[in-house]
């Protein structure tokens, strides 16, 4: 009983904790564009050369402040954005002339499809290499040292290096987008396999990082296991050890390695927006930086604003985990 | 021997700011300004080639590891203060201001850093004061959450608790007891922001964020992957990698000596 209240109470805490980091994102969010020199009308007008090379005469960016509710007080800006925000309109993206939501729409799933491979992949592998490798052999020691090592070498950098030395040379790996352009497809395998061939190698670049995360995690959480004296006893009565791996350190040993599954959304999403602009991947990373580039307020808004509620709801997953587990323990 | 793998890497870090130190001063070619012609491959007058510019690729490099340090210590240094600060004042007067600094400790930790960076990033303009402050602000969180957890555990110890007794001024006991045990394992951590720092950086640089007119490691990748054309000659293979080659062994080299320096605090 007393572990139920306890449990209650950190998730009581934890979504107030969730909601309120989620306030103070919304508001970096909204205020920090106002606060800044300069708008998207002075950018669109007054061009760098690029793409439009027309000017704005100061009644008509008038007109366009107007147009788009920047002339009124802050206050009542926000609690238009707020109302539009919960509708689930997110703006008007002015350099792509189209809703924020729906080039999120798009853009989204790609995100998404390399994401969960990547931490699928790599949540199977490390944990599996930590069930098996036994530190003491010289491969053992090899696999950790060198992981040690790689762990410390940011994604892209191995995007890359893996692009130059990997994508280039091999014929039948393209080295850039999601889809061949203007393919037809003859079948669905066809396509799944065209998709599949995109996303080899910024998936293998980010696995490469993630996968020693999750072997120095599971491992450090199986080394544990396997001083309890259970597992001991479970030797002693000659149980075999592919049973004592799968049913005693596997199944006690995993939720710090889930937990970790989802605290890594937050570094995870960082790593694939800087791998998509490595492989021109049209994910969010990709529109991110483009809209950077034209100063597109909204979408960059719009964007920010899905991330983070991504992220934060994993950590809130964690955190839930975790005092699951707690209570489990204090029974 | 104890200490034979810390030795190694100070030696290996030692070594790499010497050469990157001959290249700002002794080294002829400037850093700015063509040297030589285009895409030269690397030989005797250049020791690493030249760039599309004609502009001498190892002077570059040197160029940036100096300025990469520069704002990797800056960074470690704001995260020094900021983290020691707040996390010892979190647990050394506890209550009220222990909430209210757990709290913000939580949300900077739980604020996905990269996107926040970009957004900051562009909002604020590229400048490299900013590109510091930008870093600093997502890396004091995890410092003053350890320098927190461990100041609640010291002050429980009986000594703290005998000093107060004897009337010892709260002064007295953070400057004699408290900081006297949590400075080795504070400047660890601010090791390995220098890091992750630069990595940070380089990722900003990369994505056309950071300072464009400083010399950067960041800034050369992103420049030369794109340049048209790279991926059909060999000038990657200069151009490209000896940037590349020289961020990952510096960024290792430190993340692996405050790991190194870690342990030898803990054991």
């Amino acid at each position: 009983m007393k572990g139920f209240f306890i449990l209650k109470k950190t998730i009581l805490k934890k979504t107030v904790l969730l909601l309120v980091s989620f306030l103070a994102i919304y508001l970096i969010n909204f205020i920090l564009p106002r606060c800044m020199p300069g708008d998207p009308f002075d950018y669109t007008s007054a061009v760098v050369g690029e793409d439009n090379l027309f000017e704005m005469s100061t009644e008509q960016k008038e007109y366009m402040r107007k147009y788009y509710g920047m002339d009124k007080p802050i206050f009542t800006q926000f609690m238009e954005t707020v109302k539009q925000n919960i509708l689930g309109n997110l703006g008007e993206s002015i350099h792509f002339k189209k809703s924020v939501a729906q080039i999120i729409n798009e853009r989204l799933p790609w995100t998404l499809l390399i994401m969960t491979s990547t931490l699928i992949i790599s949540f199977i592998l490390g944990v599996a290499l930590a069930l098996f490798n036994d530190e003491n052999t010289i491969l053992g020691k090899y696999i950790y040292n060198i992981f040690s090592v790689i762990i410390e070498i940011p994604p892209y950098i191995i995007g890359i290096v893996l692009l130059f030395t990997v994508a280039v040379r091999i014929k039948f790996i393209p080295i850039s987008g999601a889809v061949t352009p203007f393919i037809s497809y003859s079948s669905t395998i066809h396509k799944i396999y065209d998709i599949f061939i995109h996303s080899l190698v910024p998936v293998l670049s980010m696995c490469i990082v993630t996968i020693p995360k999750f072997y120095f995690t599971a491992n450090a959480s199986f080394v544990d296991i396997r001083k309890k004296l259970y597992v001991y006893n479970a030797h002693l009565k000659g149980i075999k050890n592919s049973r004592i791996s799968y049913k005693y350190i596997l199944i006690n040993g995993i939720t710090p390695v889930i937990v970790r599954l989802f605290l890594s959304v937050g570094s995870l999403i960082g790593a694939t927006m800087l791998i998509e602009n490595v492989f021109a991947y049209p994910g969010l990373g990709l529109i991110m930086r483009e809209a950077v580039k034209y100063r597109d307020y909204p979408l960059i808004q719009g964007i920010f604003l899905i991330s983070s509620i991504l992220v934060l709801l994993n950590l809130f997953v964690a955190d839930i985990i975790n005092s699951v587990v707690a209570k489990e323990v204090l029974k | 021997m104890k200490y034979r793998k810390i030795t190694i890497l100070v030696v290996c870090f030692i070594s790499l700011c010497c050469i990157f130190l001959y290249g700002v001063t002794f080294y002829k070619y400037s850093s700015v300004l063509p040297s030589g012609s285009a895409l030269e491959k690397p030989n005797l007058l250049h020791i690493l080639g030249t760039d599309d510019l004609g502009v001498d690729i190892f002077a570059q490099i040197s160029r940036s590891f100096f300025h990469s340090m520069f704002i990797g210590l800056s960074c470690a240094f704001i995260t020094f203060i900021l983290g020691g600060v707040l996390g010892i004042s979190a647990g050394f007067v506890g209550g009220k201001v222990d909430i209210l600094i757990s709290f913000f400790i939580n949300i900077a930790l739980s604020i996905p850093q990269l996107p926040v960076m970009i957004v900051l990033g562009a909002f604020l303009g590229q400048r490299t004061s900013n590109v510091i402050l930008i870093i600093s602000a997502f890396s004091w969180g995890s410092i003053a959450k350890i320098m927190r957890a461990k100041t609640i555990s010291i002050c429980d110890k009986p000594f703290i608790k005998l000093a107060k007794s004897y009337g010892g001024t709260n002064f007295y006991i953070i400057y004699n007891h408290l900081l006297r045990q949590l400075l080795p394992l504070l400047s660890v951590n601010a090791i390995a922001v220098i890091g992750s720092a630069i990595i940070q950086e380089s990722s900003l640089a990369y994505l056309g964020l950071s300072d464009p007119l400083a010399r950067s490691w960041g800034l050369m990748i992103s420049k030369a992957t794109r340049f048209n054309g790279i991926f059909f000659t060999e000038f990657w293979k200069w151009w490209l990698m000896s940037p590349l080659v020289s961020l990952v062994i510096c960024t290792v080299l430190l993340r692996l000596l405050s790991k190194e320096l870690q342990q030898i605090l803990q054991n």
